[in-house]
């Protein structure tokens, strides 16, 4: 379990969060908002004016005590955002710095699948490789807590997805508490298991991604929070488009790419709603997924709508849209979507 | 218009062309340069200061330094040396004169009794400056450590700590009491303004210190050259070397 | 093919002017001597001393600051403190000091009156040659180890730390390896200053074979009497330095390539 506290200085942070162990909290929030600053704290990299820290039962920082371990005594494995790989030392080397075991960080590499390039040098390496590196570096010692900053933010579009992908499956074999901050929601929803937005230093709203999604705290949590996650299997059909089987049911179309399990990801504000009963009509969007509603949230002259369609889902429409539909809980309706409006991540 | 401006920014200008140049045009008083030893700054200073014949520019040096700038064609007009034999390798001259002379003395901190004749400077533990010997005040003090029986000149010789490229080196040294003594001009301790005493050496060991005067013959102003070299040895030039401590020739 | 532009040529013509007003008086040292002049004016036993002096006096000056100097900068590189500036300040006065006032200065520390009750124990030693040499060497050395510790990257020492190496291990392992470069351009910065110093350890140490009279001490000397030696001697003293500018440069270079 992992308890972290902290004020810093005024209006970078103040916020608190619980993660417990074997589990990952993704903190999102727009630059600034205080997420690099949190990661600091807990790895004791900086100190707040008052906090407190406690991992697995080990007080790492707590200002009422006095008690402020430096970093090299707190066991925390640390991913920064450019990998901050020793660039003198070779990939077996950054991996072995901690731990002061090479055998161990053998094979840590090969499990990663980088047994071959050992002897490689970080600049010799390509940026996924170097991710993988970084993070096998921080799992080295075998840490309390796994802290990600931006993993993911130094790759192209390309390696990311594959990139994302070996994460969660690093994270869900973790049996430690893993904290991720992102500026990205759409990655704190795939690689998180709660996530909380995180603005002007304050959590603002946590709880499951989904959750976020469909019941927006704020305005600025409905655009900051705004994408939706299914999962399903996929497989290329004609035309060059791509049909996916949704878990709980229904099917999906994409423009993009994808086979095998994937993630689907696309914003609210792209589904569109129609009361179920409608008959079909020709339309371009190629979507149509039968949903009941489980929530309507007025954020700021737009309505949040929860919906339930095997997957937890959320739709934006106006005001005045869902008084017209008479949206309530418990209401069917058909969302639909533009096949082009969602984009496929190997999940 | 233009050609009438031209011509005047010409006529203005070649005016200050040749106002740097010459003493041909009336009124303009000629500059020596002179190059003498650092030995001589005092006594120099006051003469030069009350020649009246010319501005008088003084440039102090070591005595061999000046002497190979001279050979090598630098523009000095007046040459002045503490050994009269550097003047045969400074090129062509002519009115050479020895018009001073100096004694080399032993120099020690004032109030100091460590070393209170030139005996007490084969002592053991004692520390001396010494002139190198490729420097006139050098080639002097071992002229006067030649004089000495040889186990004297040795043990002296071990207590040198320092061979200074020029007098003022040897002063210096002698000031800040990095050594006991060293052996320097007369002059030295003369113009040391009391922080220096002197300890005499008698007059059968002690080299004749001389000091040679040349003009250089490629000078643009033979006759003010002539007047100043000659009138070290007048009474202006006596008086100003005598108060500087050195003697006459 | 495209017209140069007249501002590329007025560069051209200051570097060609630079590069020959630098070059010359090098050039003219070789050239005014034959070879043989050169070579035999070294069987003079004086000038080989001076240079062995120079070389064993400016080395342990470098191994001075590279053991002294090294931690310092490092602290000036990573911490900010009040006070700071003043710091580098004063690090940095024998740049702007001339060589004889820093003599002055080191006589009203070091001499028998001086401050510091040394008595003679420096003037007129080697030890004092060296004191001089790393007196005026230092900023050099200071300056370029703690630009070279400023661009070493801030997130390679923070994940030292995360990964259980202290302060001093992050020092040794990370800092000095990643800055190693820089290090390498001051030390060579650093020994060339040393090697050249002639006004402080004039007035600081004196001048004796063998004890105190570096290289450029023993040039002066024979700068008077003996041109033909001050020209040898200047010249053997420039390919020394030309070869260990050339050797750090060679050596940084190829640490760059690793």
């Amino acid at each position: 379990m992992l308890h972290a506290s902290a004020r810093a200085e005024p209006g970078d942070l103040d916020a608190a969060v619980d993660v417990p162990a074997g589990t990952c909290l993704a903190v999102a929030g727009p630059s600034g908002a205080g997420k690099t600053t949190l990661v600091r704290v807990i790895a004791g990299l900086h100190r707040p004016l008052t906090g407190r820290v406690e991992v697995g039962g080990t007080t790492w920082l707590d200002s009422a005590s006095k008690t402020d371990l430096p970093p090299e005594r707190r066991r925390c494995g640390v991913v920064f955002q450019d990998h901050a790989l020793f660039g003198h030392m070779s990939a077996l080397d950054n991996v072995a710095y901690g731990s002061h075991d090479r055998r161990g960080a053998h094979d840590l590499l090969e499990r990663f699948g980088l047994a071959a390039r050992e002897h490689a040098k970080p600049r010799e390496l390509s940026g996924g490789e170097r991710q993988r590196v970084a993070l096998a570096r921080a799992l080295a010692r075998a840490p309390q807590v796994l802290l990600l900053d931006e993993p993911l933010s130094a790759l192209d579009a390309t390696t990311r997805a594959s990139a994302t992908r070996e994460l969660q499956a690093v994270l869900a074999d973790l049996a430690v508490p893993s904290l991720l901050v992102t500026h990205d929601f759409a990655e704190a929803a795939l690689i998180g298991d709660r996530v909380a937005v995180l603005d002007g230093g304050r959590i603002v709203q946590e709880g499951m991604a989904a959750e976020l999604a469909a019941r927006p705290a704020s305005a600025f949590i409905a655009d900051f929070t705004g994408a939706v996650v299914l999962y399903g299997s996929a497989r290329s059909v004609a035309d060059g488009l791509t049909e996916i089987a949704l878990d709980g049911g229904g099917t999906l179309v994409s423009v993009h790419p994808g086979a095998g399990r994937v993630a689907v990801t696309l914003y609210p504000w792209e589904i569109s709603l129609e009361p179920a009963d409608t008959a079909l009509h020709a339309t371009s969007a190629r979507n149509r997924l039968a949903a009941r509603v489980t929530s309507v949230t007025e954020v700021g002259g737009r309505v949040r709508v929860g919906l339930d369609a095997g997957q937890p889902l959320a739709a934006e429409v106006t005001a005045p849209a869902a008084r017209e539909l008479g949206l309530a809980p418990g209401v069917l309706v058909a969302a639909t979507f533009k096949a082009a409006a969602t984009r496929v991540v190997p999940g | 218009m233009r050609a009438n401006k031209l011509g005047a920014a010409l006529a203005i200008a070649s005016l200050g062309l040749t106002g740097c140049g010459g003493d041909a045009l009336e009124g303009k008083r000629p500059e020596l340069r002179v190059g003498a030893a650092t030995s001589l700054k005092s006594a120099l200073t006051e003469y030069a200061g009350a020649f009246g014949q010319a501005g008088v520019r003084l440039s102090f040096a070591g005595s061999d330094e000046l002497t190979a700038q001279a050979a090598s064609g630098a523009p000095i007009d007046v040459l002045l040396v503490a050994d009269p034999g550097l003047l045969d390798r400074a090129g062509a001259i002519e009115a050479r004169t020895v018009f001073a002379t100096n004694a080399l003395v032993i120099a020690v901190p004032a109030g100091s009794d460590e070393v209170r004749s030139y005996r007490d400077l084969s002592r053991p533990g004692i520390r001396v400056a010494s002139g190198s010997q490729r420097s006139p005040i050098g080639r002097y003090t071992r002229r006067f450590l030649d004089a000495l029986p040889a186990p004297e000149r040795a043990a002296i010789a071990r207590n040198i700590r320092t061979e200074e490229p020029d007098a003022a080196g040897v002063v210096g040294k002698v000031t800040v009491k990095a050594v006991d003594a060293g052996i320097v001009y007369a002059s030295d301790v003369t113009t040391s303004q009391g922080r220096l005493e002197a300890i005499p050496i008698p007059g059968d060991l002690g080299p004749g210190v001389a000091y040679g005067a040349a003009v250089l013959r490629r000078t643009s102003h033979p006759d003010e050259a002539r007047a100043f070299v000659a009138g070290l040895r007048g009474q202006a030039g006596t008086a100003a070397l005598q108060r500087a401590g050195l003697q006459r020739p | 093919m495209s017209a140069v532009s007249p501002f590329r040529v007025v560069a051209a013509g200051a570097l060609a002017l630079l590069v020959a007003f630098l070059a010359l008086p090098v050039v003219a040292i070789f050239v005014e001597q034959s070879p043989g002049e050169l070579i035999g004016a070294l069987d003079d036993p004086g000038a080989l001393d001076a240079l062995w002096l120079s070389l064993q006096t400016s080395l342990a000056a470098v191994v001075i600051l590279v053991v002294v100097g090294t931690p310092a900068a490092w602290l000036l590189a990573t911490r900010r403190f009040r006070g700071h500036a003043l710091l580098v300040t004063v690090l940095e006065l024998p740049l702007v000091l001339p060589p004889a006032v820093a003599g002055i200065a080191l006589l009203a520390c070091f001499s028998a009156d001086g401050l510091l009750p040394t008595g003679n124990l420096l003037v007129l030693q080697t030890a004092g040659v060296i004191v001089a040499l790393t007196f005026v060497a230092a900023p050099f050395y200071l300056r370029a180890a703690q630009a070279a510790f400023e661009s070493v990257d801030r997130s390679w020492l923070d994940a030292s730390r995360t990964l259980g190496a202290g302060e001093a291990r992050t020092f040794a392992r990370i800092a000095i390896p990643a800055a190693l470069p820089g290090l390498i351009a001051g030390v060579a910065l650093g020994w060339g200053r040393a090697l050249g110093e002639f006004g402080a350890t004039l007035m600081f140490a004196g001048s004796f074979r063998g004890i105190t009279q570096t290289a450029p001490l023993a040039i002066y000397e024979r700068f008077g009497t003996d041109f033909t030696g001050a020209l040898a001697l200047s010249a053997v003293l420039i390919v020394l330095s030309a070869a260990l500018l050339l050797t750090v440069k060679s050596g940084v270079a190829r640490l760059g390539t690793r």
